[in-house]
């Protein structure tokens, strides 16, 4: 009996193997994401598969169960590359993780397109590693976006802050960044009375605020570097009764800043829109597999998402809101 | 054959009346158990291992290709030297969550170093020494403190992950001498990795220490039964202290190994290696509960998962349900024990 439910046990261990679907054979496309566990890389596999079935291309989209997963991400890539993908499409978690695997791909012959701009074009040409093609969101841009419509909100006038991500992380300073030059430059009104890091956390975004609307109480604007954080700002500002006097803007676009903006607690956000970088990397892919030249590096539209954009919905860029 | 295992006794120490001639009986205990089982972990266990290549090698064309299969090796040393250290630790009825953090902080230090100027080896001497002290430090704790290694280890893994941070000032270091490089990129005849070199070598010592040397007996000893070990006259605060130091060196070992490879060091590398460690070492038989357990059914444990994971990835298996798999494996394993016999709650 118990010999029984052993052989039972290790034929359910071997049925995992013969449960697992097979993959497509012959010419494919692969893509290796970050990881499946966050709304924006899911949203940008919806738009990779969805553009090469359009294309009548198999693709192979692959990640690692988090971010933090360096060597996973690296052995994934080395694993991937033995069924010859024709093209390969990267998002290395650090801008060094990939690099070992990468140099064997260049080697094979096989095109690289980076996707979301983690791998610094200049260091790629140093290291002997050349991009095809680098699709991303303009993150500078970004912050310009938001400028420009705080300070049309505000009339160039008023006491803004700025909060980025972890301290030290590239894309939220250059948000911050393009957010600040532009609110300089172009708004001599107005007034930036600090520039914090919120580590991309609700809880220290609504502390920060809070702590901020003490020192200032006549504070009229505040950019996040991304929903998160302006979600927790936005909590923070309503809990101190100044909800028609400041100014909240996000960055992403994701699902809960724009129910906020609905529902007129949030400002406005600048949409990233992760789908239709998926989109652009499989089209990107097929004309490079036709030998046809595609640009060095392509920006991803933005899209400033308020609460009229998203009530009139006839703006052409919504439809790839996910 | 497999029937003779079922009725075998797994814990014949049990006993309290046997406890004062544990030692002397040590040799009985030894020729009672199976050597093959004692020595691999559960045969199941291999046989899943055999089935899931033969499986893997019918799904995928290219699993069976001599890159792949390199590629494999390659692919567990990390995780696998850094289990035999955890089996060490497990079969003394241990825990050590601190072996990633540890990883983390070695391999920046080794890497500073390097940036410094020093040559490889000695990098290599500098990490392996940085991970012998937080080992060291963990045991000495644990058994002069009397705290349990959970709560010790636990601590360690903060403390080294922040102080990697701080070092590395959050960043990764880049860019190694060839000297270091070695370690991680050289391919013996052109394709044997050296880190699958390096990791085999571990586990040949490490399986000749725990089962050849005293120090192996009484880590199997201790945790079996602590108290009685204590009665028995073995030093279990120094065995506690060489058993922490060890798993510690290995684990800079691994970072070192995985700072090679990637040619950068990262103070975020090994964040959750400790669990996937000590899965490796659950599935390759050896109790969570100490007193039993072998480094090549450790070796048996890293390569059931390494194989499973490869093959998912080698089909393009979504990575949610990777884990969901992995998971059932763990259980599976520890289930199959339980089935047959062995002691409750392994």
């Amino acid at each position: 009996m118990v010999s029984m439910k052993r052989w039972v046990i290790v034929g359910l261990l071997s049925t995992l193997i013969v449960a697992a679907p097979l993959a497509a054979q012959g010419t494919h496309i692969t893509a290796i994401l970050k990881t499946l566990a966050n709304p924006f890389w899911v949203a940008m596999q919806q738009g990779l598969l969805e553009e090469a079935i359009n294309q009548g291309l198999s693709i192979e989209i692959l990640a690692v169960p988090t971010e933090q997963d360096l060597e996973a991400q690296l052995n994934l890539c080395e694993t991937a590359i033995l069924r010859n993908p024709s093209v390969l499409l990267v998002s290395p978690i650090t801008s060094l993780n990939l690099l070992p695997c990468l140099q064997k791909v260049v080697e094979l012959g096989i095109p690289i397109i980076d996707l979301d701009g983690n791998l610094p074009l200049q260091e790629t040409i140093d290291r002997g590693i050349p991009l095809v093609s680098q699709i991303a969101s303009n993150n500078f841009q970004a912050g310009q976006m938001a400028a420009e419509y705080m300070i049309q909100q505000l009339g160039g006038e008023g006491k803004v802050i700025a909060i980025e991500g972890i301290s030290g992380n590239i894309t939220g300073m250059t948000r911050v960044e393009g957010f600040l030059s532009t609110i300089q430059e172009n708004a001599p009104g107005m007034e930036v009375v600090g520039r914090f890091a919120g580590d991309w956390d609700r809880l220290k975004a609504a502390t920060i605020t809070a702590d901020v609307l003490t020192a200032h109480p006549d504070l009229r604007g505040i950019y996040c570097a991304n929903d998160t954080m302006a979600l927790g700002a936005v909590e923070a500002v309503i809990a101190a009764g100044k909800g028609d006097q400041v100014v909240v803007i996000g960055t992403d676009g994701i699902k809960d800043a724009r129910d906020a903006i609905l529902a007129g607690r949030l400002s406005a956000t600048v949409a990233q829109l992760p789908y239709l970088m998926g989109v652009m990397a499989v089209q990107t892919a097929v004309k490079v597999m036709a030998g046809e030249d595609v640009p060095l590096r392509q920006d991803v539209p933005l899209l400033l998402l308020t609460k009229q954009v998203l009530e009139e919905g006839t703006e052409p860029l919504l439809q790839y809101i996910r | 054959m497999a029937q003779e295992f079922n009725r075998r006794e797994r814990n014949p120490t049990k006993q309290g009346a046997q406890v004062l001639s544990l030692r002397t009986k040590m040799p009985f205990i030894v020729h009672k158990l199976s050597h093959m089982e004692r020595y691999f972990g559960r045969l199941e266990t291999v046989l899943a291992l055999i089935l899931l290549i033969i499986g893997m090698s019918l799904l995928s064309p290219v699993f069976l290709s001599p890159r792949n299969l390199m590629n494999i090796l390659l692919h567990v040393s990390v995780i696998g030297i850094v289990a035999v250290g955890m089996t060490f630790v497990i079969v003394s009825a241990g825990i050590d969550l601190s072996v990633g953090s540890i990883l983390a902080l070695s391999s920046v230090i080794a890497a500073s170093a390097l940036k410094l100027g020093v040559p490889g080896i000695i990098g290599i001497a500098i990490g392996l020494g940085i991970g012998a002290i937080c080992g060291v430090f963990n045991g000495i704790i644990i058994a002069k403190g009397k705290i349990p290694p959970f709560i010790v280890t636990l601590g360690m893994m903060g403390i080294a992950r922040g102080l990697a941070l701080i070092i590395a000032e959050g960043r990764s270091i880049y860019g190694f001498p060839a000297s270091f490089l070695v370690l991680g990129q050289a391919r013996l005849g052109g394709q044997w990795p050296l880190p699958a070199l390096v990791f085999l070598v571990v586990v040949i010592l490490g399986h000749f220490v725990l089962f050849h040397t005293r120090l192996g007996q009484y880590a199997l000893v201790i945790g079996d039964n602590e108290a009685a070990a204590r009665v028995t006259g073995i030093h279990i605060n120094r065995v506690k202290i060489a058993l922490y130091g060890i798993s510690g060196t290995l684990a800079a070992l691994g970072g070192l190994v995985f700072a090679s490879r990637l040619n950068a060091a990262e103070p975020t590398a090994g964040l959750g290696y400790e669990l996937d460690a000590i899965a490796a070492v659950i599935i390759g038989g050896t109790s969570l509960f100490g007193g039993q357990g072998s480094v090549l059914g450790t070796l048996v444990g890293v390569l059931l998962v390494g194989v499973l994971r490869n093959g998912l990835n080698l089909m393009a298996v979504s990575p949610y349900y990777q884990q969901v798999a992995i998971g059932l494996v763990v259980i599976g394993a520890v289930l199959l024990d339980r089935l047959r016999g062995g002691r409750e709650a392994t």
